[in-house]
């Protein structure tokens, strides 16, 4: 049996979704989470519940509506679920009568019942039931309250039959069934849904419909004076305003009106403070600084040295508090140099131990450093999205993104495209305009993702020291002044001159739940760490083995055959020459090496240039004197290659989410072709400087 | 055209855009070219006769938080000028 979960943005039905499947999809607290339909199994049955986007309604005018349209109309599932957000009805139920025009079976799920009884909302279930002639079930998805008693409704096909209700007074109700008649004279299936959508004015199947059924349209909105669409929308409004009379009241809307703000609800106190005219901006940034210091600044300077230390072995390790720096004695073996030195012991050849030792633990090791900050991070996006405060930003700062040819709602593809940008790419789906969509969807790769922080971290580690986070957070300020600046080049030169829409809503704020928060958190740095442990170790592998053999497949041991002369170095070699200008005229095989493999993942540019180094010398440090490959880096190329990776083409997995938002593999390839230039122009500025100033004679 | 720091009197019909916070319209009609957006905000309940107040500005002066049908919705300046409402 398959069920569809339909319903509005923001209903909960992502967490109606998780209780019935046992699955774990993203809860976010901001509208549009879910962006693609997706299947989960109610366990023990056969029942397969599709998640839906969530919609108000089902017009042809957008994608997510189209999904779920189609689905429920040519998937013909046996069941929908559509969850209507009880605290505010009026608006959900316009999209039940919609669904109920379908013909397709129905029950109504009352979500958020518990808050329902809280604030004296009075909804009488049985008026409700009768006047829809549908099955009306009460749960709350968030406590889990009534899921049961719905399963059990679902499971048994305890379902009354959808005898497609009549909403409309008779006078275009008249109409309607004319229409009917010519279009089930066609043979269109769902011919009661597509009489109303004929009805209101789409173009499919008006051509079956019969020159007296025309005229009788024209002459029924003639007499409402309102064209189809706007009519049939007020007359759906008007019958809902009718069932409200009957069946259910808002009590505490009314009071409150009567009280006129004498009573703020908790979410409108705390919209005076992070919505205030003069301290929006300032919290706001204020939030946005903490979550970095406190990630990247605090829990990562604390612990990089610690967790390097467990893969590569140490004497002592380091804690970097904010540019103060004390060691501390940590003598530990490491799991590289002890897996080494074991499999030396039980006398494997040198190339196995080098495989395991500088292949495969350095690289994946250099990306597990940065697991603890990202684990913080995550922590604060998960926070960002489930309390609400997400949505505000989007509200505040509209004003600005609108300027520049972006939407308020960019926002959100920009947060989350800090942890990741593939989910941050899908994000953008949720924004109307077709251009503002198109341009966030470009530029959500600009944002430094959690995989491009072990770039930005090594980097500016080594070469900036005690200034390292304050490099680290100019990265985030450029990349937002140079989104700014192609929005507005975007809105000038490509989409010029259209009219963009926002609308959007602000949730209530919410409590977090904690499950939620560390599920997500836990979702999250597993899908990191199973990069670390798939594509980060295939590709290590590949790099250690490619650096370790010569053409004519010697091994390179370091004495008599060195890593320059490896497979590695002359594949390198060949992209050299691009990467010189940014490298302060330097042809270094080993830096292109490691940007072409960060196409792959950004993790891994780290990753590569941590086992070239190790191919080339034994416990050598990055970037310093004993580094023969990369010592050549001074700050201004460090921050000129950084710059490169950072904005270049994004990872193949954000490409690919390019390519479905954009709808064209052309169209994701112009993108990555103009990302990867413009950070190609950038860094060769940069490092161009570096070459001055050592032409002149100047050492850095 | 009303300017928007004129005193809007109760009755008057104006774009929704010029109303203040706490102030309340009735819809009387909805001017719209983009036929999607129109669509949309008829979707959103916002059809002939229903009531609208404003709730919150935007810090930054837009968008604009409205209140209709027992809801919230976030609405931009430029879209709220195409709705026609008498004050209230």
């Amino acid at each position: 049996m398959i069920v569809a979960l339909v319903g509005n943005q923001n209903s909960g039905k992502t967490t109606l979704f998780n209780a019935l499947t046992g699955a774990n999809q993203k809860v976010g607290n901001w509208p549009g989470v879910t962006i693609e339909r997706k299947e989960g199994h109610v366990k023990g049955t056969d029942i397969t519940v599709v998640d839906l986007p969530g919609i108000y309604s089902l017009s042809p005018y957008s994608n997510e509506e189209k999904i779920s349209r189609n689905f429920v109309l040519e998937h013909h599932p046996d069941l929908i679920i559509n969850i209507v957000d009880a605290t505010s009805l009026e608006r959900s139920l316009y999209l039940t009568t919609q669904l109920l025009e379908t013909g397709v079976n129905m029950i109504v799920a009352l979500n958020m019942f518990d808050l329902v009884k809280k604030r004296n909302i009075h909804i009488d279930k049985d008026k409700l039931e009768k006047a829809l002639n549908t099955t009306i079930v009460d749960i709350s998805a968030k406590t889990g309250e009534g899921i049961d008693h719905l399963l059990e409704h679902v499971k048994k096909y305890d379902v009354k039959e959808n005898k497609l209700l009549n909403i409309y007074p008779s006078d275009v109700h008249d109409v309607l069934v004319s229409v009917r008649k010519d279009l089930a004279k066609a043979d269109i299936e769902n011919d009661y849904f597509y009489a109303v959508k004929t009805f209101e004015g789409e173009e499919d199947y008006a051509k079956h419909i019969s020159s007296s059924t025309k005229e009788k349209m024209l002459q029924v909105q003639k007499k409402y004076d309102m064209d189809g669409e706007e009519l049939i929308a007020s007359l759906r409004y008007d019958f809902i305003d009718e069932l409200k009379k009957e069946s259910f009241t808002n009590e505490e809307i009314e009071i409150r009106e009567k009280q006129a703000n004498k009573k703020l609800s908790w979410t409108d106190k705390l919209d005076k403070i992070f919505l205030n005219k003069w301290a929006a901006i300032p919290i706001f940034i204020v939030i946005m600084a903490l979550v970095y210091i406190l990630s990247v600044g605090l829990v990562g300077g604390l612990t990089v040295s610690f967790v390097d230390a467990l893969f590569n072995g140490s004497e002592e390790i380091e804690f970097n508090f904010f540019g103060l720096v004390w060691t501390a004695p940590f003598e530990i073996a490491g799991i590289g140099p002890g897996l080494g030195g074991w499999l030396e012991s039980i006398g494997a050849s040198p190339w196995a131990v080098s495989l395991v030792a500088d292949g495969i633990v350095a690289g994946v090791g250099a990306v597990c450093n940065f697991v603890p900050q990202l684990i913080i991070l995550f922590i604060c996006l998960s926070l960002l999205e489930t309390t609400g405060y997400m949505s505000r930003i989007s509200f505040l700062l509209d004003r600005i993104f609108h300027k520049f040819g972006l939407s308020g709602k960019s926002l959100v593809p920009f947060v989350v495209g800090v942890g990741c940008s593939v989910p941050g790419i899908m994000a953008s789906r949720t924004i109307e305009d077709e251009n503002e969509r198109k341009a966030t969807t470009i530029l959500t790769p600009f944002m430094p993702c959690s995989a491009k922080l072990p770039i930005i971290s090594a980097f500016a580690g080594f070469f900036f020291g005690t200034f390292a986070w304050l490099v680290s957070l100019s990265f985030y300020f450029m990349a937002i002044i140079v989104i700014l600046l192609f929005g507005i080049v975007m809105k000038k030169f490509i989409f010029k001159g259209s009219h963009t829409t926002y609308i959007s809503e602000l949730p209530e704020y919410k409590t977090p739940s904690f499950t939620y928060v560390f599920r997500d958190v836990v979702d999250r740095t597993g899908a990191f760490l199973k990069r670390a442990g798939t594509i980060i170790l295939l590709c290590s592998v590949a790099v250690w083995f490619l650096g370790s053999f010569t053409w004519e497949f010697k091994y390179v041991d370091g004495t008599d055959i060195l890593i320059n002369d490896s497979l590695l170095a002359n594949v390198g070699m060949t992209f050299a020459w691009i990467f010189a200008p940014m490298l302060g005229g330097n042809m270094s095989w080993g830096a292109a090496v490691a940007a072409l493999t960060g196409l792959v993942a950004k993790e891994e540019v780290i990753g590569s240039m941590t086992t070239i180094a190790a191919l080339a010398g034994e416990n050598v440090e990055l970037f310093s004197e004993a580094d023969v490959i990369f010592n050549f880096f001074n700050p201004i190329t460090a921050f000129a290659f950084m710059s490169f990776n950072l904005f270049s083409a994004p990872c193949f997995g954000a490409l690919g989410a390019m390519k479905n938002e954009l709808g064209s593999t052309k169209s994701m390839l112009k993108s990555a072709l103009f990302l990867t230039g413009f950070a190609w122009l950038v860094a060769s500025i940069i490092g161009s400087i570096s070459w001055i100033i050592t032409a002149a004679g100047g050492t850095l | 055209m009303k300017n928007k720091h004129m005193h809007i009197v109760a009755g008057e019909i104006v774009r929704l855009s010029l109303l203040k916070r706490g102030e309340q319209g009735k819809v009387i009609s909805l001017q719209n070219d983009n036929k999607a957006l129109r669509r949309r905000l008829l979707d959103m309940g916002i059809t002939k006769g229903v009531k609208i107040e404003i709730k919150k500005i935007a810090p930054l002066g837009d968008p604009i938080d409205v209140k209709l049908r027992g809801y919230e919705l976030c609405l931009r300046k430029a879209d709220m000028a195409e709705i026609m409402v008498e004050k209230l």
